[in-house]
């Protein structure tokens, strides 16, 4: 282990014990997600329950709830308040932070509800299969966007007005007003997956099948080959501004420039590294230039991008990280493992 | 390919239509074993499934390796298979029905090329159900049946009430020419015993040739366009370094054709056996044990596929033997 990174063991978990809560919720943490007004984090997991925490008190007692029949498979914030929540049980759940619970879609025990996006305007985007179904919101389905194979992943821009769909060979990028429903389409050999919009949106970038990343440069439609990871790369993130995209993939976090030209012929630079071990998630902060980062020993940490400094959250050995994510100012952090562990912090609380 | 034991096994059902697959599989899930299994069927399905966790799979084919045209994996089953995980636990295994017109290949390949399927997940078997009273017409109409049967480690030969003995043993050679490593029972209403089915563990590489079969060798029946399958024996110690360089570049060359390959060899100067497989362009190896005290430690190699050239492949394989002398 690289010296300084993490300091010992026991001071890795000074923030989870001082500022924060862990609970161990017996199932794989599937995705974790804030409100967007601020009211109440979630967790959803393997085995269909949902996590309640308050983040004001995150040791206050955590409320549980029997969602899904198989497993959940994403959560996301809802556009205003709440979570929604897709299973393998075809199930689109809305929920509150009071633990209220509302089924607004049920698309079938067969089929998996496996990506959702949301915006702010009221819009809901749900992939189920090879669709993907956008809903108002009075969840009122608006339209079904049809493609050619089983969607990976599924985002806004930040505008609202377009939406990208991975699937094999490419991404779709659809007008969420036009008329016409023909997707522009960004071909690219190979299975897509999780996709993004840079915050200016001027790029979309997709993690694939193989261990690397691949964008397009929407102005001139040139490819961006992000490659050289030792495994797929399961997340990834842009900085408030969209300067930085971190990676996770590798046994650091990788940071490819936004800026100068870049990514184009421009190295990466690598942050947290050092020790050998994956990094399985990585979260960038809504404002600063801050990532947060979960490796596959459990180890949660947060680097600066400017200077490198590195602020553990959580100490190895409760699983490999498989959700991370911040609230909406970036006040709180919270994350879970496959082995189901999950943890809270308020980081602006006094220590 | 993972060989611990906390993987879950994955068993892939293969046959036409009509064949008796999903016979076999209620077969499987009703029999009182204890055991519990997720299925996962495809949208054609002609039954029902009697199971409590069923998901519906749209066989989706990638081609990974920037398109090429053998190097694929079932996408769906990459999917599939990475959400079964996430509530692990709750079944002791997987099993994978394909549809009748799929080639084995792409499902086989996902449990070689995934990171992630490999790391929780391991290939039990690949049983193929054949209808002895239709299977020669198959053959010879459909590339697909002859693969199902070169990638198969049991054959269920199913529908035996329905053809005479002679019909019978004729099918068998037929399946033999293609395949005489499989396993073949037969069976009417496929019914075959459960424990025959699952937990093979066919794909391990400690159990590559560990069956003996009676090779058939019919030189009279080479039509190159033909799956077949030849074997290969030296006595002498292999070098370790040619054979990785043939091999890699037979693979590469000829890899469409190679459906399947399997070896055990004796490396020169090594205790411990050395088990390779491939499907393929996708190869796999490791040391397994060491040699029986007393056995001879003779190199074997098969190869399943079209357009075998017998001499080529022999002089390739006798051309790894290592030189005299050097230790
Ligand atoms: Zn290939």
């Amino acid at each position: 282990m690289s010296e300084g990174m993490t300091g010992s063991v026991e001071d890795a978990d000074f923030l989870l014990s001082t500022r924060g809560a862990g609970r161990e919720l017996g199932a794989w943490v599937v995705g974790v997600a804030f409100g967007r007004d601020g009211k109440g984090a979630a967790f959803g997991l393997g085995d269909g329950t949902l996590h309640l925490a308050d983040p004001a008190l995150p040791e206050a007692e955590w409320r549980r709830l029997e969602a899904h029949d198989g497993a959940c498979l994403t959560l996301v914030p809802d556009f205003a308040d709440g979570f929604l929540s897709g299973g393998d049980d075809g199930k689109l759940l809305r929920v509150l932070p009071d633990g209220g619970v509302s089924a607004l879609a049920d698309f079938g025990m067969m089929k998996w509800v496996e990506h959702i996006a949301t915006h702010p305007s009221g819009l809901r985007a749900v992939a189920v299969g090879k669709a993907v179904h956008l809903l108002d919101k009075a969840s009122a389905k608006l339209k079904a966007l049809a493609h050619p194979s089983t969607v990976g992943g599924v985002a806004f821009d930040a505008k609202g007005k377009r939406i990208a769909a991975g699937h094999y060979n490419g991404v779709s990028l659809w007008f969420v007003n036009s008329r016409e429903d023909k997707p522009r389409v960004l071909p690219w050999k190979g299975s897509h997956q999780l996709v993004a919009f840079s915050p200016d949106g001027t790029h979309v970038v997709s993690t694939m099948q193989e261990n690397a990343l691949h964008g397009w440069r929407l102005t001139d439609q040139q490819d961006m080959r992000m490659s050289g990871y030792p495994t797929k790369i399961k997340s990834f993130s842009f900085t408030g501004k969209g300067r930085w995209m971190a990676t996770a993939g590798a046994d650091c976090v990788v940071l490819w420039p936004f800026f100068a030209g870049g990514p184009m012929g421009k190295p990466p630079v690598e942050l947290a590294g050092g020790d050998g071990v994956l990094c399985t998630q990585v979260a960038c902060h809504p404002q600063h230039e801050v990532v947060a980062a979960g490796f596959q020993d459990g180890l949660v940490l947060m680097a600066e991008i400017g200077s490198g400094k590195i602020v553990p959250v959580a100490a190895p050995g409760r699983g490999a990280v498989s959700a991370l994510a911040w609230n909406a100012t970036g006040t709180h952090l919270a994350f879970g493992t496959e082995t189901g562990f999950a943890g809270l912090v308020d980081l602006s609380r006094r220590g | 390919m993972s060989e611990t034991s906390d993987t879950v096994p994955v068993t892939v059902l293969t046959g036409y239509l009509g064949a008796g697959k999903t016979t076999l599989l209620n077969r499987i899930l009703t029999e009182n074993h204890g055991k519990k299994f997720a299925v996962v069927i495809n949208e054609f399905g002609e039954l029902g499934v009697d199971n409590d966790l069923v998901i519906d799979a749209d066989e989706e084919v990638f081609e990974m390796n920037n398109g090429c045209i053998c190097c694929t994996v079932r996408g769906d089953l990459v999917r599939i298979l990475g959400g079964l995980m996430k509530r692990r636990g709750k079944f002791d295994g997987i099993i994978v029905e394909t549809t009748g017109l799929a080639n084995p290949a792409p499902v086989a390949q996902t449990f070689f090329m995934d990171e992630d399927v490999k790391r929780a997940t391991r290939l039990d078997a690949i049983v193929t159900v054949v209808d002895a009273k239709n299977l020669i017409a198959r053959l010879a109409d459909s590339k697909e049946a002859e693969e199902q049967i070169a990638f198969a480690d049991l054959i269920v030969l199913n529908k035996m009430d329905l053809v005479s003995e002679d019909e019978a043993a004729e099918v068998e050679r037929r399946i033999k020419a293609i395949n005489p490593y499989a396993e073949i029972r037969r069976a009417t209403r496929s019914a075959v015993p459960v424990e025959s089915v699952i937990g093979r563990d066919a794909f391990k590489l400690e159990r590559i040739l560990e069956r003996e079969p009676d090779f058939l060798t019919s030189d009279e029946h080479e039509h190159n366009e033909e799956v077949m399958s030849m074997s290969f024996e030296v006595s002498q110690p292999i070098d370790a370094e040619k054979f990785n360089a043939w091999i890699s570049q037979l693979l590469q060359a000829k890899g469409q054709d190679l459906l399947r390959t399997k070896g055990i060899l004796a490396y020169q100067g090594e205790e411990n056996r050395f088990a390779f497989q491939a499907v393929h362009m996708i190869a796999d190896g490791d040391f397994i044990g060491p040699w029986k005290e007393g056995d001879p430690r003779k190199s074997k190699i098969v190869f399943i596929g079209r357009n075998l050239n017998r001499p080529q492949l022999r002089r390739g394989f006798e051309g790894c033997v290592a030189s005299q002398g050097a230790a």
